[in-house]
């Protein structure tokens, strides 16, 4: 009967979440971790994966892979389901941004604010996680689950600020959450009439919980070194997702991990951005499509299929896509003649190299002869991403050392080749779930800020 | 561990495997060459991923003239042979060698 860590990943495309021992730090058993099927709450799909999505439909709100299914369905009709709630939650004034009306799109009722839309689905999160833990042998029989959620650090955005921003949302779901009971996970949805009835209430009298904030650049810094022998003081993390890259640079001294923000730089091109010129290369390659709905046809075909033939083209350096009984092939090399590419590769060496500098330059101050170099997000396997955490800093003697996407102890006998697939989509859960209070960026119940 | 890991380690397997395995048809009974090419293409693309997705990676460099090991290498073609050239890749998960490359001899130019 020992205390557990489970974080939560609210993630731009997925939620996910794992759990783990709170001692696992200082004694880790790479058999505890436990990642959480919060997908079971759906009729099929990827267990461990929950799609970031509410829809507000004629009567009732949709959640997940349903909202996803009606929004397609109703594509032509400009409707549309609400995705990026994380874009949402970075933003400067957040209330502002909350407060806003949901566009006609999203809430052709045109009732509800976006923080009912967050909140909406935060409930649906919660309640996914709940009955997951639930379901959980492991986790059914521990005493105490502390709960932690990871986010990204956004530039401009406070540690403080955003925990009370998010705790307090997270305090209005679980409120939502309790009232609505069984009726969120229903495939169906909630009916609006109840939403209409219940939220408002939810959203004045949350029920607050301790909490924890561990930023995704520290999360991936406590999986990537635990179970080594020297953890590691210097850490720096690209993070490529589908909108933004971001650099991390982190240090750790006194036994607290501190973020260098002088390194801190985010771009705004990424993954989405590679998949339009991967779809540019294969425009090219398909000779056949002519006119203009033949190449409108080609690209939607690579589209619609863009994670898997990145996959192919970064794993073995060519990719194939069939389209009007047609194989249109490309190579590695198409894409890397491509002058945006090149634009793009030349703009993230530049802002690597500069975190590199800031990060070298303290860990030569602290005396620390390395640094650890990793690469989270969907970019992580892609060659340029690959060969950026291999550059070496200049001038200090500080050697980096490229931590592998996948950590050796994901391969471990007791996950039976089971985990390490999977572990590039939950490895900020599990690490968010690992690491040790000293790495996180914040805790406690919400309170309102003082004024600075 | 939950069944749910292995079922979401399985799943995107499987739908790869069923792919390659239509592709593996179309490639059988393709009557053109350009069509045989084609077919093979995808069955390859399908298979990998069907392999990556349950974790496994690739070793060894095809074509590659490497000295025979044979803690490294399956021999094919041959009983035994002091240079080789890597025919087919090895396949690894994590640190294990689920099938070492093979090789076959490498012949030396005679001048």
């Amino acid at each position: 009967m020992t205390a557990w860590t489970l974080c939560i990943d609210f993630g731009t495309a997925f939620s996910k979440a794992a759990a783990a021992p709170r001692q696992a730090w200082a004694r880790f058993d790479p058999g505890a971790v436990r990642p959480l099927a919060l997908g079971a709450v759906q009729e099929a799909g990827n267990p461990l994966l929950l799609e970031s999505a509410v829809f507000i439909d004629e009567t009732h709100v949709l959640f997940g892979r349903a909202a996803l299914a009606r929004a397609r369905a109703l594509e032509g009709k400009k409707r549309s389901a609400l995705r990026s709630f994380k874009t949402l939650l970075g933003a400067a004034d957040l209330d502002r941004a909350l407060d806003a009306n949901a566009l006609a799109s999203l809430d052709p009722h045109r009732v509800f604010q976006m923080r009912d839309l967050v909140v909406l689905y935060l409930a649906y999160l919660l309640a996914a996680v709940e009955r997951a833990a639930a379901a959980d042998q492991a986790l059914a029989r521990v005493s105490e689950i502390k709960r932690r959620y990871a986010a990204p650090a956004w530039s401009g955005v406070s540690a403080a600020s955003l925990h009370a921003g998010l705790a307090g949302l997270l305090g209005q779901a679980e409120a939502f959450r309790r009232t609505a009971g069984a009726a969120l996970t229903e495939p169906d949805g909630v009916a609006i009439d109840l939403v209409t009835r219940t939220l408002p209430g939810a959203l004045e009298r949350p029920i607050e919980q301790e909490a924890e904030l561990i930023f995704e650049a520290a999360a991936a810094a406590a999986y990537s070194s635990i179970g080594l022998e020297q953890k590691g003081t210097h850490f720096i993390v690209v993070d490529m997702g589908a909108g933004t890259t971001d650099i991390t640079a982190l240090s750790r001294r006194d036994d607290e991990l501190r973020e260098l923000s002088d390194a801190r730089l985010t771009l705004k091109k990424a993954g989405d951005y590679v998949d339009g010129l991967i779809a540019n290369v294969f425009l090219n390659a398909g000779k056949h499509a002519k006119s203009v709905e033949q190449r409108t046809g080609l690209w939607r075909a690579a589209m619609a299929q863009m994670a898997d033939l990145k996959e192919a083209l970064f794993a073995s350096g060519r990719a194939s896509v069939r389209h009007e009984g047609k194989v249109v092939s490309i190579g590695l090399k198409d894409l890397e003649r491509d002058r945006d590419y090149k634009d793009f590769v030349k703009a993230l060496q530049e802002v690597y190299g500069h975190a590199l500098v800031v990060l070298a330059a303290d860990a030569a101050r602290a005396k620390a002869r390395e640094l650890h170099a990793i690469a989270v997000g969907g970019g992580a396997p892609s060659p340029f991403i690959r060969e950026l955490v291999r550059t070496q800093p200049r001038g200090v003697r500080v050697k980096a050392l490229p931590r592998p996407a996948t950590p050796k102890w994901a391969h471990a006998p007791e996950f039976q080749g089971n985990l390490a697939p999977v572990f590039p989509q939950l490895a900020i859960a599990i690490g968010g779930a690992l690491a040790p209070e000293t790495m996180l960026a914040a805790r406690g119940k919400p309170r309102p800020l003082a004024p600075e | 561990m939950p069944a749910a890991l292995a079922e979401a380690a399985w799943r995107e397997a499987d739908a790869a495997l069923a792919e390659a395995l239509c592709y593996c048809d179309e490639a059988m009974t393709a009557k053109a060459a350009p069509a045989r090419t084609d077919a093979l293409a995808m069955l390859e693309q399908a298979l990998s991923r069907a392999g990556r997705k349950r974790g496994m990676s690739r070793t060894g460099a095809l074509g590659a003239i490497e000295p025979f090991d044979k803690a490294e290498h399956d021999l094919v073609g041959g009983a035994t042979a002091a240079r080789v050239r890597v025919v087919a890749r090895g396949v690894m998960r994590g640190g294990d060698v689920l099938a070492k490359p093979r090789a076959a001899p490498a012949r030396t130019k005679r001048r």
